[in-house]
């Protein structure tokens, strides 16, 4: 059976961030990639979809963007013609078309089993993703049969769902963009809100990305919160290139908001009544942040170098948002659910999940020789972020390095 | 070197500590963290009854008030009732009133804020087109409730204003309320 000593199961931003290092350790390994290089990008997204994040944060395997425009936001097929030139670049070591299909520990390490046969290895890289799988509730199943379903995984464009109104579940990036360009498709979207993040696009002139980066917001450690399975539960930020969204913005353009969804029984999806809290929670978080920015302006005393403090209108919230929908006799004829993504790791057969599925880990170290890496705030809040893979791949690489007995400086 | 270390003076009577130790506990004992609540009622004549609480079940076995616990609900002479209670509907409102209340304190204590008043004014509107059957498009239940808080804390209106939407996201009869739920009734 082929060994090489670490096999990186995925090639996205991770996979090749984790590469770049183990190229710099001159770490023999190789990347397994179930389709071609940045997968989920080219085939799991939506066609309107650009970057959440300005180019200066876009940076792949350890390299800067070297584009033309470091505030813009580049569209995904920029994004995936950025990902085969990177990869190309260095080399990296990538076996597409390949599906793990297990692994198993072995008494030197792991047998990773795949479609294209076996391998074993010293270490093993789960870099497949916090995105692997829409969550999509139990109760979508008490759907009407005719009722057409999506997830932002195999939702392509709005032309896509038949006419008539469309139920977008859950308020965080992906579900308020959708609502967004469903609307705009003359298809009367109703959008239910959980949880969710409000964040306008700029702030006293410049990109809120960079005000949570120089704030240091981003990359607090994993070890440094006060409740770190709490806010690695925390929703996505609620963001779009280029724009703010909002619940406010899309009310203007004709959407209806309700609590979230809570049930579907008969036919009849059932909304929380909770909905005023959460957007006062969100509401209240924003401003919070807005006050930590207002702070460290002040403490560095930029104050006169940049516009004014101010604060937004506070999320309108009907009188009395819908608590129940009859959706076949409301003509709603397609249902999305937004309702977050998480990690599949179904082949890895080791008691390494707690109770609910969950992968335990301390900063993406899993056991010896076993890491993660891309998951919701691993190791920092920018570990999901394309630039955020640098430094988590930099610091796994370093306790892999240790393991097989290389020098902590590399 | 001088080292300042914040300390949590604040006292608003809520073992913190403990609540924090059994949230750590039966994290890891799931088991343990299944209650059941229980009430009986017994009618009194006309639309008056009469609820007694005492036993429970959670931490895995029988459990017990330290002493029984009676609420007695009835209707106003306008509904030709004894008026020797509250409206269940109204027993509804303080209990909302009261798990929020409950919720801001503890709340409150863990963020180590000092809480020297709180009021809550509940109220909820009812049209009784439902419960008398005159419109079957009106429902039984009140059609909107509406809570104000009076808080005197040391503290900022929007820390406050946080405290309060912490205490919602965290209460067991906001939760009832604004979520459906089944309910099982048979007759023995």
């Amino acid at each position: 059976m082929k060994h090489v000593n670490t096999i990186i199961i995925g090639a996205g931003q991770s996979g090749l961030a984790m590469s770049a290092q183990l190229i710099t350790r001159g770490i023999d390994h190789v990347i397994l990639e179930r389709g071609q290089i940045a997968n989920s990008w080219r085939s799991e997204r939506w066609d309107s979809l650009y970057l959440l994040s300005p180019n200066w944060m876009n940076g792949l395997a350890g390299k800067a963007y070297d584009g033309p425009n470091c505030d813009g936001f580049m569209h995904v097929s920029e994004l995936v013609f950025r990902f085969d030139q990177t990869a190309a670049a260095m080399s990296a070591p990538i076996q597409t078309e390949t599906t793990v299909l297990s692994v198993n520990t072995s008494p030197t390490g792991y047998v990773v089993q795949t479609d294209q046969g076996a391998m074993t290895c010293t270490n093993v890289v789960m870099a497949n993703g916090a995105c692997a799988r829409s969550n999509v509730p139990g109760f979508a199943t008490n759907l009407p049969q005719t009722m057409h379903q999506f997830t932002p995984q195999n939702y392509k464009r709005p032309d896509d769902l038949p006419d008539g109104k469309v139920l977008v579940i859950g308020a965080s990036a992906s579900g308020q963009q959708l609502a967004r360009e469903i609307q705009a498709s003359g298809r009367q979207t109703t959008l239910a809100v959980g949880t969710h993040l409000r964040f306008p696009r700029t702030y006293r002139g410049k990109d809120i990305m960079m005000w949570l980066d120089v704030i240091g917001a981003t990359s607090v450690s994993h070890t440094e919160v006060d409740d770190i399975a709490r806010v690695r539960r925390t929703p996505s930020l609620t963001l779009v290139a280029d724009d703010t969204i909002d619940l406010n913005t899309l009310q203007n353009e004709g959407v209806e908001i309700t609590g979230r969804l809570a049930a579907v029984q008969d036919g009849t999806a059932l909304f929380s009544g909770s909905l005023s809290n959460l957007c006062e929670v969100a509401d209240l978080k924003m401003n919070r942040l807005l006050t930590s920015v207002d702070e460290w302006i002040e403490d560095n005393g930029l104050g006169t170098l940049v516009p004014a403090s101010e604060r937004f209108e506070a999320t309108r919230v009907p009188t009395a948002p819908k608590l129940k929908l009859d959706l076949a006799r409301e003509g709603f004829k397609a249902v999305l659910w937004a309702t977050g993504y998480e990690p599949d790791f179904h082949w890895l057969n080791l008691p390494v999940f707690d109770r609910k599925g969950r992968l335990i880990h301390d900063g993406g170290v899993v056991s010896d020789g076993l890491y993660a890496m891309g998951l919701p705030y691993m190791r920092q809040r920018q570990s999901t972020f394309l630039n955020g893979a640098q430094s988590d791949a930099a610091a796994l690489a370093a306790h892999l390095g240790a393991r097989i007995g290389q020098p902590l400086a590399a | 070197m001088n080292v300042q270390t914040e300390i949590n003076t604040a006292d608003n009577g809520v073992n913190v500590e403990a609540l924090m130790g059994a949230r750590a506990a039966l994290t890891d004992a799931p088991a343990a963290a299944q209650f059941t609540w229980r009430a009986d009622c017994e009618w009194m004549g006309g639309v008056h009854s009469r609820s007694t609480v005492n036993g429970f079940f959670g931490l895995g076995e029988e459990q017990n008030h330290t002493t029984d616990f009676t609420i007695d609900a009835d209707h106003p002479p306008q509904f030709a009732a004894s008026d020797k209670g509250a409206t269940p509907v109204e027993i509804i409102l303080s209990a909302l009133a009261s798990c929020l209340t409950a919720g801001v304190a503890s709340v409150a204590q863990n963020r180590g804020i000092q809480i020297h008043s709180v009021k809550a004014h509940v109220e909820g509107d009812m049209d009784l087109a439902g419960i008398l059957g005159i419109d079957a498009d009106v429902r039984n239940g009140f059609n909107a409730i509406r809570i104000r808080f009076e808080i005197d804390a040391d503290a900022s209106p929007e820390d406050i204003k946080a405290v309060v939407a912490q205490s919602q996201r965290r209460s067991a009869v906001f939760d009832i309320i604004t979520n459906p739920g089944n309910v099982h009734v048979t007759v023995a």
